[in-house]
């Protein structure tokens, strides 16, 4: 069962003279489980697709469906909500807030959702992704990839039906990306989670379960 | 929204509450001085409130709720017991003194308990109320002035007074006694009930006046609603009524305490009163709201990533609201109390400036809990207008916008034209355009301050002493005391000894008014009897007393007021038509006095007479008395009682005048009493047909170089307290007018302190909030070659640019408006003529300029400092 599919998704910024095709038609599907990366160069519209995918925005035409909801048939709140229900975030920035510590944040989607959290489960993403001794820190006092790993504790904590990756690595230097990469990967396999990765490096790429090409707003 | 979610809400709204120091400080501070502003004018109102009804308290000559009068023991025993009654106090009424010295004073002789005295304010300050079988007696220092006894416990005095048409003499021995209080009416002697009987006993006293030996009950219920309602419901419930003897002899009448009718205070707040009052209030919520939606926008501009990111998380636009409405809970909770302290106090020192400029009010400070939650409710009030818009603004972010916001990125602004390149000057107003909103609020608000400095320099300026001392006619007034209070219709004679005594004084000229208010009568037209009267009665009233008028052919005999002026005080009458000489050559000719308002326009229809008219004056030496049914005439010592009356002129003497002038009689030198039809004769004319020649008041003028020399002797002869006459002169005028004119600069003065306060609060919000966003921006700057220095200048050139556009746009709306804010102005003051100046604008300008460069340096150097060590955290 496809637990992500795009119809037809095109993004228009702009009008007349300076319009801009961000996203041309974008069609495919991602099964449950999968981990799937999408390539493309700076401008390609790979970042806008993700935005789309996420209901961080809303598209010019096409649908998304999540987990069999078409989400652009829900209202902003609406919307909102069955994000932090259904998808898990991780950016290249982290977006970690800065005033919450490590254990707070991790937490903060499940709470917002007013569900109590799995304590079990989160104990076990926290020990996976090794941030047992780091809980009481706040973001600023931890390092890229630290920080990268409790936004993927975050996305991981109210058990989404996908991740979205924006340039998780982005930041980080070489070793540390694999690092995290590899964390990514291992819980997503651990915990049963479908993957959805923007990077704009092949070799990052490699790492997915499939490589979907972006050029130019289609798909290459 | 269920309770676990309400909690991460609230830890993340103090999280991010206690992340922004500044802002907060700056905040709590904003809402403390709008509560200021409140709390001011809550104190004010509600101690002038408090001082209006106290001041009818002690008119009435008491606070008691009502009472039952003239009551016999056993009703007294009998109602006392009422559960409705909360406190009773009894007195019993005993006699009054009617000669020397009390001819001119009201004073009451009777028992009173304890709490009858205190609720009559007459609670000894020195000594104790009197005791059972003795014959001691407490009472005022006036009485005790008057009867010239020492105000020394154990003091024995005498006095003489009449006890239900008894006289009697009794000696008392002073225990105690109490300040007298000017606006009371009645003085007081307090007895022991036993000494009240022994009098009783002494005279065989039948209470034949119905007052006399009666006992009476003052009643105090739990509150003051009701008050009439009350008393007939406890009347009923023991068998009585209050109808009238009438009714039947289970008659008692009661009294209610009309100081208490809170329609009284509301009555004197006229609908202006009112539309200023709120008109204030708005002007205090909108000097809240610039700056604390100011801070909220600006916070929540710089805050718009967080926004983002928190709803990229699936924070919801409600759940936002709530974090930024939980903060502003917070800083209200923190800034209203230390408000409310702070206004409180200066509201006390404010009310006794505003008080001592009105008559009639005595000086209280309130303590109503309204003060405090009103102001509360105000200022909440404002600061959650304040924060709605920005709320909604937060709560409306996209996620994606917000990955990437700075201040003013979100503009649709796609270029700028730029060919002259970059300068510290452009760079400067470009980075004001930025946040237009922001730019625009913190000037308007720093200017609104300045307004209102400038508006109050231009009261205070405008209040025209010319134009208020146009009333003051002479030099020097002087009459006896009670001419100068109003509702006195016909005020003792001022003796003809002591207008030679001040006639004598070197460098005076002046003149008598003669007056005669009683026994004088015009023949009117009935038609012009109802115009006069229909303004202040209904119908019904108009044709009663149009009936007991009497007829004379086809007119009616009208009371009318006479002036006889000297030559000196006709000199000062303005003329409006005709001239005053026929008058002061003698022959019978008067000119009609008619009505102007304060700004000098003439009242039509203020007299039927027009230049030329004929009057008949009707001298009345002797009334009858008849009834208008039979037509039976009375005896002159009937007692009438109890039956139907009129009166008519028996003896009388009619003299016709010609109208020679119509004139304005100022009221400084008028009967200050408007009560009939006036006319102004000659001295020598008035002496001869009224065969009266009373002072109303002597007139003068005096040489300048005497002036503090004449003044000194007036103060001495009539200034004193206990002296029987009293005097106005330009100079006790003109401090009027001063104190009065000081007052509305302290208060403007004081509005404009505040409201500067928070226009500078405001500045210093949007610089220092300018700076810290862009302080990676800065870095960026100076990466690419700029200088501290240029940085410097660059900053100092932005606050330049907020202060001076302040200045300017103060100038524009001064100059703009100023005409417009004139003709309001002058419309509310008659003594006002407005000038323009812009002198306070250009003073304070120096100072706006001069906080436009100084805060943002030490701004930047705050933040650069602290960023030292931040930035290095700051990873991010």
């Amino acid at each position: 069962m496809s637990i992500l599919v795009t119809h037809d998704l095109k993004k228009v910024y702009g009008s007349g003279e300076s319009e801009v095709h961000a996203l041309a038609g974008v069609n495919f599907q991602v099964e449950k489980g999968e981990f799937v990366a999408v390539v493309g160069t700076s401008g390609s519209g790979k970042s806008t697709l993700l935005h789309m995918l996420g209901g961080l925005d809303r598209p010019t035409s096409g649908s998304v469906t999540v987990d069999g909801k078409e989400i652009f048939t829900l209202k902003d709140e609406e919307l909102t909500i069955f994000r932090r229900r259904k998808i898990g975030f991780v950016f290249q920035n982290y977006n970690l807030v800065p005033v919450l510590n490590v254990y707070e944040n991790i937490l903060l989607p499940v709470q917002l959702d007013g569900g109590s959290p799995d304590q079990g489960y989160i104990k076990e993403i926290i020990e996976t992704l090794g941030l047992a001794s780091k809980l009481n820190n706040l973001p600023n006092n931890l390092s890229g990839g630290q920080q990268q790993r409790v936004a993927i504790a975050r996305a991981l904590a109210s058990k989404p039906a996908i991740i979205l990756a924006d340039e998780p690595t982005g930041n980080l230097d070489s070793r540390t990306s694999q690092d995290v990469l590899s964390l990514l990967k291992v819980t997503g396999q651990k915990f049963l989670q479908t993957i959805v990765m923007i990077t704009h490096n092949e070799a990052i790429a490699q790492m997915a379960d499939r490589v979907i090409r972006i050029e130019d707003g289609r798909i290459a | 929204m269920n309770v676990s979610n309400r909690k991460i809400i609230r830890r993340l709204s103090i999280a991010s509450f206690k992340a922004a120091k500044i802002r907060n400080i700056i905040t709590v501070a904003a809402i403390a001085l709008t509560t200021v502003l409140f709390t001011v004018i809550f104190t004010v109102g509600m101690s002038m409130k408090y001082g209006f009804e106290q001041s009818n308290f002690r008119m009435v000559g008491g606070y008691s709720h009502g009472g039952f009068k003239y009551l016999t023991k056993e009703q007294f025993e009998e109602l006392k017991t009422d559960p409705l009654i909360k406190e009773y106090g009894k007195r019993i009424f005993c006699g009054m003194p009617e000669k020397e010295p009390f001819q001119k004073s009201h004073v009451e002789v009777s028992y009173c308990d304890a709490n009858t005295a205190k609720w009559m304010f007459v609670e000894p300050k020195e000594g104790r109320l009197p005791k059972e079988g003795t014959n001691e007696a407490a009472t005022d220092l006036r009485v005790l002035s008057l009867l010239g006894v020492e105000p020394v416990i154990g003091n024995e005095f005498t006095m003489t007074f009449m006890v239900d048409g008894e006289e009697t003499t009794e000696t008392f021995t002073l225990c105690g006694y109490w300040d007298y209080d000017e606006i009371t009416v009645a003085n007081h002697v307090l007895i022991p009930e036993s000494r009240t009987q022994e009098i009783f006993e002494k005279l065989g006293t039948q209470g034949k006046d119905g007052m006399t030996s009666f006992w009476n009950m003052d009643v105090m219920f739990k509150n003051a609603s009701h008050i009439e309602e009350n008393l007939d419901t406890i009347l009923a419930r023991h068998g009585y009524q209050s109808e009238g003897l009438d009714q039947g002899d289970n008659y008692i009448h009661t009294g209610v305490n009309w100081g208490y009718m809170s329609a009284q205070f509301e009555d004197s707040l006229d609908i202006s009163t009112i539309l200023a009052l709120i008109a204030v209030m708005l002007l205090i919520i909108f000097t809240g709201y610039l700056i604390i939606y100011n801070i909220f926008q600006i916070s929540v501009s710089n805050d718009v990533r967080f926004y983002g990111l928190l709803k990229t998380i699936g924070t919801t636009g409600r759940q936002i609201k709530r974090i930024i409405s939980m903060q502003a809970f917070l800083l209200s909770a923190l800034g209203i109390p230390v408000g409310l302290a702070v206004g409180y106090g200066v509201g006390v020192l404010m009310t006794g400036v505003v008080v001592s400029q009105l008559n009639g009010i005595v000086l209280t400070y309130s303590v109503s809990p309204i003060i405090f939650l009103g102001a509360a409710a105000f200022s909440f009030v404002t600061v959650w207008l304040s924060c709605r818009k920005p709320r909604t603004m937060a709560a409306k972010i996209s996620p994606v916008e917000a990955v990437r916001y700075t201040e003013g990125a979100g503009t649709k602004k796609k270029s700028r034209k730029g060919e002259k390149g970059a300068s510290i000057f452009r760079m400067a107003m470009a980075n004001l355009g930025r946040n237009k909103s922001k730019t625009v609020i913190t000037v308007i608000s720093m200017s609104f301050a300045v307004v209102i400095l400038n508006i109050t320099f231009i009261l205070a300026n405008g209040f025209d002493m010319d134009k208020y001392l146009k009333h003051v006619i002479t030099d020097f007034i002087i009459a006896d005391a009670s001419y100068f209070q109003t509702g006195s219709p016909e005020p003792t004679s001022f003796p003809e000894e002591s207008v030679s005594q001040i006639e004598a004084l070197d460098g005076v000229k002046g003149g008598r008014t003669y007056q005669k208010t009683f026994a004088a009568q015009e023949l009117v037209t009935e038609e012009w009897v109802r115009k006069l009267n229909g303004k202040y009665n209904s119908p019904e009233m108009v044709d009663r007393y149009v009936e007991m008028l009497e007829k004379v052919g086809d007119l009616r005999a009208e009371r009318v007021q006479l002036y006889g002026m000297e030559d000196f005080v006709l000199d000062k009458l303005p003329v409006i038509e005709g001239d005053l000489s026929k008058l002061k050559e003698g022959g019978n000719y008067v000119a009609a006095v008619c009505v102007t308002d304060d700004y000098g326009n003439l009242h039509e229809d203020s007299h039927w007479a027009k230049l030329g008219d004929k009057v008949t004056i009707r001298y009345v030496e002797e009334y009858e008395y008849y009834n208008p049914e039979t037509g039976e005439i009375y005896g002159a010592d009937e007692d009438l009682s109890d039956k139907r009356w009129q009166d008519r002129a028996k003896v009388y003497e009619d003299k016709v005048y010609e109208v020679a002038a119509l004139v304005e009689v100022p009221g400084m030198i008028s009967y200050r009493y408007y009560g009939a039809d006036e006319f102004v004769m000659g001295a020598d004319t008035f002496i001869r047909d009224s065969g009266t020649s009373d002072i109303l008041y002597y007139a003068f003028d005096c040489e300048d170089d005497k002036v503090e020399q004449v003044e000194q002797w007036m103060q001495d002869f009539a200034g004193g307290d206990n002296s029987l006459y009293d005097y106005e002169s330009r100079k006790t005028e003109e401090e009027e007018f001063d104190s009065f004119r000081r007052m509305f600069t302290m208060v403007g003065s004081g509005a404009a302190l505040i409201v500067g306060m928070v226009g500078i609060l405001n500045f210093l919000n949007a610089i220092l909030t300018g700076i810290m966003a862009r302080k990676r921006e800065f870095v960026v700057l100076q990466s690419v070659g700029m200088t501290g220095k240029q940085l410097n200048r660059m900053l100092i050139t932005e606050g330049m640019v907020f202060a001076g556009s302040s200045v300017v746009i103060t100038l524009i709306l001064t100059i703009v408006m100023g005409p417009l804010a004139s003709d309001v102005l002058e419309g509310m003051f008659w003594f006002f003529s407005y000038h323009l100046t812009v002198t306070p604008i250009l003073a304070v300008a120096p100072v706006f300029l001069l906080l436009g460069a100084v805060i943002p340096i030490i701004s930047y150097h705050y933040v650069i400092k602290r960023s030292v060590v931040e930035r290095l955290r700051e990873a991010e």
